[in-house]
């Protein structure tokens, strides 16, 4: 196995294990995002969706340990790799200009991979600790069933912000991140390349838009309850 | 002499590798928009050599956008603001009368300046190296066309085989990173016949030689291919690492 561990040390093998746990985590968004939709379906089928989903303890343990070692991978060679990227540069240009097309958008995504990384960290742990681990709010939703919990959540004025701006950084790494590993991957081709830069743009509007109208969503509703 | 350009020249000056360096404002006056870039520096340089002034040093050999010596940032760009042109063909008309132009050399850990604008880039060829040798059969001088290559193949390997080792794709990449380089070397040889043989063990050995000399990583960022003179693409880049999981795994 020392082959193994040597060839993925490599950078181009850390890239590749970069990709690969990232895309996997694209998976488990997707999942997520879609489970989520059911908020809109209405209030027992989510319920039911969530119950079902918690009922198996089994499937939950598995998920929640593959998810951990995706995470602890992607977070760990993120930072072994910025860091040797930074000491492959130890004195910076006195002035920078890109040599690119002007971009779609004025910051770019794929400059600040580490910075919207260290964000969506953030978000993930704030997001845990009220929904997995009821550490924060844990009063007002003692008791509450899954769908009417999300809603009390939700309609916190620091978790509307949180649940808002979080979705929208997650989008921004995503942007540049679910093509980017398709390259990492070795995968590049003028055939589908192009479909893997739109496909890459639109699911990091899809997740972001649609994490993100889940507050606006709770807070449009609040008045029925 | 109304077209002529005035300019304010910074240059990093930079005594030796382990000297601390600086950058110093020369003023330029007349000088010709016809004149290449490596040319005005020629002015400069005879200007300061009047006024007993040490010369600024910096790379260049054939002056033809072929070899790959010259190389210089210039106002934060690699081979200054033109695409797919190297410093030596960069033209002053591309200025304009009373700018300021900062002039660095690559920066890179992995490039250590020897003096002035001039840094080491041996590293490029410790992995042309550690990439090895190429099997041929001796004896007889075999067929030209013995060998047959797919035309859109051989466009390829020679649209790979153009990077010249300026290393302007390190210059530019915001992890000085050598993969452009690497993968364009890689490529050449991994498309063609010729290469096959020791297609696996030069990929590997090339990869962990541009490890080993402190390189960084490739984030994607294409900033490489957008300053590279020779217009390199980073498909190069996939091929790589394609080439190097195909190296791993099979």
């Amino acid at each position: 196995m020392n082959w193994l561990v040597q060839g993925l040390s490599s950078s181009v093998g850390k890239k590749f294990v970069m990709g690969v746990t990232g895309l996997l985590l694209c998976g488990f968004l997707a999942m997520h995002l879609a489970g989520n939709l059911l908020l809109y379906v209405g209030e027992e089928t989510y319920n039911a969706y969530a119950h079902a989903l918690h009922s198996q303890e089994w499937l939950i343990k598995i998920a929640e340990v593959v998810l951990l070692v995706l995470f602890v991978g992607h977070i760990a060679l993120a930072l072994v790799l910025t860091q040797e990227n930074q000491a492959a540069r130890p004195i910076d240009y006195a002035t920078r200009q890109s040599k690119k097309d002007t971009p779609v958008l004025i910051i770019t995504p794929d400059n600040w991979m580490f910075v919207s990384g260290v964000i969506v960290l953030l978000f993930l742990l704030l997001h845990l600790s009220e929904f997995a681990w009821n550490i924060w709010l844990t009063e007002a939703v003692k008791g509450k069933e899954p769908f009417e919990k999300a809603r009390i959540i939700l309609t916190d004025p620091l978790s509307t912000f949180v649940y808002i701006v979080g979705p929208a950084v997650l989008g921004f790494h995503l942007w540049h991140g679910f093509a980017s590993a398709f390259q990492s991957l070795g995968l590049n081709h003028e055939k589908y390349t192009p479909l893997i830069t739109w496909l890459g743009i639109i699911f990091a509007v899809l997740v972001a838009v649609g994490f993100a109208s889940f507050p606006i969503w709770a807070w449009a509703t609040m008045e029925t309850l | 002499m109304s077209d002529t350009l005035n300019l304010t020249l910074k240059v990093w000056r930079q005594a030796g590798p382990d000297q601390p360096g600086e950058f110093r404002v020369y003023q330029l006056s007349d000088v010709s928009p016809d004149m290449s870039f490596l040319e005005m520096l020629d002015v400069l340089n005879e200007q300061l050599l009047a006024q007993g002034e040490e010369p600024v040093a910096f790379d260049h050999d054939c002056r033809e956008g072929i070899c790959g010596c010259c190389g210089l940032v210039i106002n934060g760009q690699p081979h200054g603001p033109l695409r797919e042109t190297t410093t030596c063909q960069l033209y002053m008309r591309h200025f304009k009368d009373g700018d300021t132009i900062v002039i660095e050399p690559w920066r890179a850990a992995a490039f250590p300046v020897v003096k002035d604008l001039i840094v080491d880039r041996t590293p490029l060829d410790r992995i042309i190296a550690a990439g090895g040798y190429v099997s041929v059969n001796t004896g007889q001088a075999p067929d030209g066309n013995a060998i047959p290559v797919p035309q859109e193949v051989a466009e390829k390997a020679l649209d790979a085989a153009a990077c010249i080792g300026c290393g302007a794709c390190v210059a530019a990449c915001k992890n000085a990173s050598a993969m452009l380089f690497v993968s364009a070397k890689v490529s050449h040889l991994a498309l063609l016949p010729q290469g096959h043989p020791e297609r696996k063990k030069r990929v590997l050995s090339m990869v962990s030689q541009m490890d080993a000399e402190g390189f960084g990583a490739c984030t994607n960022t294409y900033e490489c291919e957008a300053a590279c003179p020779e217009g390199v693409s980073i498909t190069n880049i996939a091929r790589l690492n394609r080439e190097y999981f195909k190296a791993l795994f099979a």
